[in-house]
């Protein structure tokens, strides 16, 4: 069951390079050169990034992958980390491109410090207000550093206080128990006893007096 | 050929080529047109398709870029780009591959819902495109960002490859999507 596909290639739009200039005077034949120059320029560099790429597709087709025999969830997981990389990697990139433009720009304003004229130019009252807004955002930021301290200390001294009062009333809780237990126990001493059987004795022999001397 | 494959060619100089699928040929000749007429510096060709595979007696040059059009208001455009995704190698999805859904607009013709074209793109992890290919500044706007695309996975950009475009493109998926 072939599909009998329909294809069309449809026309080819020229290159607006500006090959096709016909100068006719001297400058005209200057830039007709320059065009040439951006052109050659241009392949230059297309093929230097389509080389790139032919050649990062070799060096993965050296690398082994394990194929067919992992199972959907590892090679899930597999997929994640190496995007995961992939992430770092750009971000790590884009960290050293950041750096590189930060040394460019300040070997450029070295350089243009250099040849103007000193004490009048704008960009010294700029670089005055940059530290004077650095030393704004140093004294604040100890301020708030500051105070984050005290917070901390202030909640470490409120935790402090809320264990001693756990252990205060842990105590007393100990304590109450250990009077109720005394008290129980003294319900059941041997004195006691001794001194119920005696108290039981002389109720028995009362009462019998008691009716002895009533009769 | 049966399969596409991105790397069997070498390229051509200051060209670069396009491959449109899909079931819609008028609105891949109104898309071919404009392109066409985008401003690039780079020599372009614009080769469409309704469905892969493509025959092999024609000789074309390497295939940068392929873009599946899928017409959200017929299931059969979502069907034929399902089938000839079988026909194209794993490597071109390494940022090659775009997918292009029109007909967004009118809810009501919709028989496809965009989360099928969404999910697909999600799985052939490539970039989604959304566009109206029937009004006319919308195509051209379309245009545009093809023909940079174009240019971009064909190598004319130094400094930028598909890949890196690809990953660029990607936006961030939420878990709970996923867990649904």
């Amino acid at each position: 069951m072939e599909k009998q596909p329909e294809e069309k290639a449809t026309g080819e739009l020229a290159d607006s390079g500006g090959e096709g200039g016909q100068p006719q005077a001297a400058g005209a034949q200057e830039a007709h050169k320059e065009d040439h120059m951006t052109l050659l320029l241009r392949l230059r560099a297309q093929t230097k990034q389509q080389l790139l790429e032919y050649k990062s597709v070799v060096d993965a087709n050296e690398e082994k992958t394990p194929e067919q025999l992992m199972q959907e969830k590892q090679i899930e997981a597999k997929i994640e980390g190496l995007e995961n990389e992939v992430e770092e990697a750009k971000i790590a990139f884009e960290i050293k491109n950041l750096a590189l433009d930060r040394m460019q720009l300040s070997a450029a304003l070295k350089n243009t410090l250099e040849k103007t004229d000193f004490k009048t130019s704008l960009l010294m009252d700029n670089m005055k207000h940059v530290l004077e807004l650095n030393k704004l955002i140093m004294t604040s930021q100890q301020e708030s550093w500051d105070l984050e301290e005290k917070l901390l200390d202030i909640r470490k001294k409120r935790l402090q206080l809320k264990q001693a009062s756990e252990s205060k009333l842990f105590e007393i809780q100990t304590e109450q128990n250990k009077q109720k237990d005394d008290l129980d126990n003294m319900g059941n001493s041997d004195k006691i006893k001794a001194i119920r059987k005696n108290l039981e004795r002389e109720i028995q022999i009362t009462t019998v007096i008691q009716n002895v001397f009533q009769e | 050929m049966s399969v596409l494959r991105p790397l069997d060619k070498l390229p051509e100089l200051n060209t670069a080529t396009i491959l449109l699928v899909s079931t819609e040929d008028a609105l891949l000749q109104q898309l071919a047109d404009s392109m066409l007429r985008e401003d690039c510096a780079s020599q372009l060709n614009v080769h469409l398709a309704r469905s892969l595979p493509l025959p092999s007696s024609v000789t074309r040059p390497r295939i940068d870029l392929i873009v599946f059009v899928v017409n959200l208001h017929s299931k059969y455009s979502l069907q034929n780009v399902e089938e000839s995704l079988c026909h194209v190698d794993a490597s071109f999805f390494l940022g090659k591959v775009c997918f292009l859904a029109t007909g967004a607009g009118q809810e009501s013709h919709c028989s496809i819902h965009h989360n099928t074209v969404v999910t697909l793109a999600r799985t052939y992890r490539s970039p989604l495109l959304f566009c109206d290919l029937k009004v006319e500044n919308f195509r051209v706007t379309m245009a545009q960002r093809l023909v940079r695309m174009l240019q971009v996975c064909a190598g004319h950009t130094p400094g930028v490859s598909a890949l890196s475009l690809v990953s660029l493109l990607q936006s961030p998926e939420s878990p709970s999507l996923e867990d649904l």
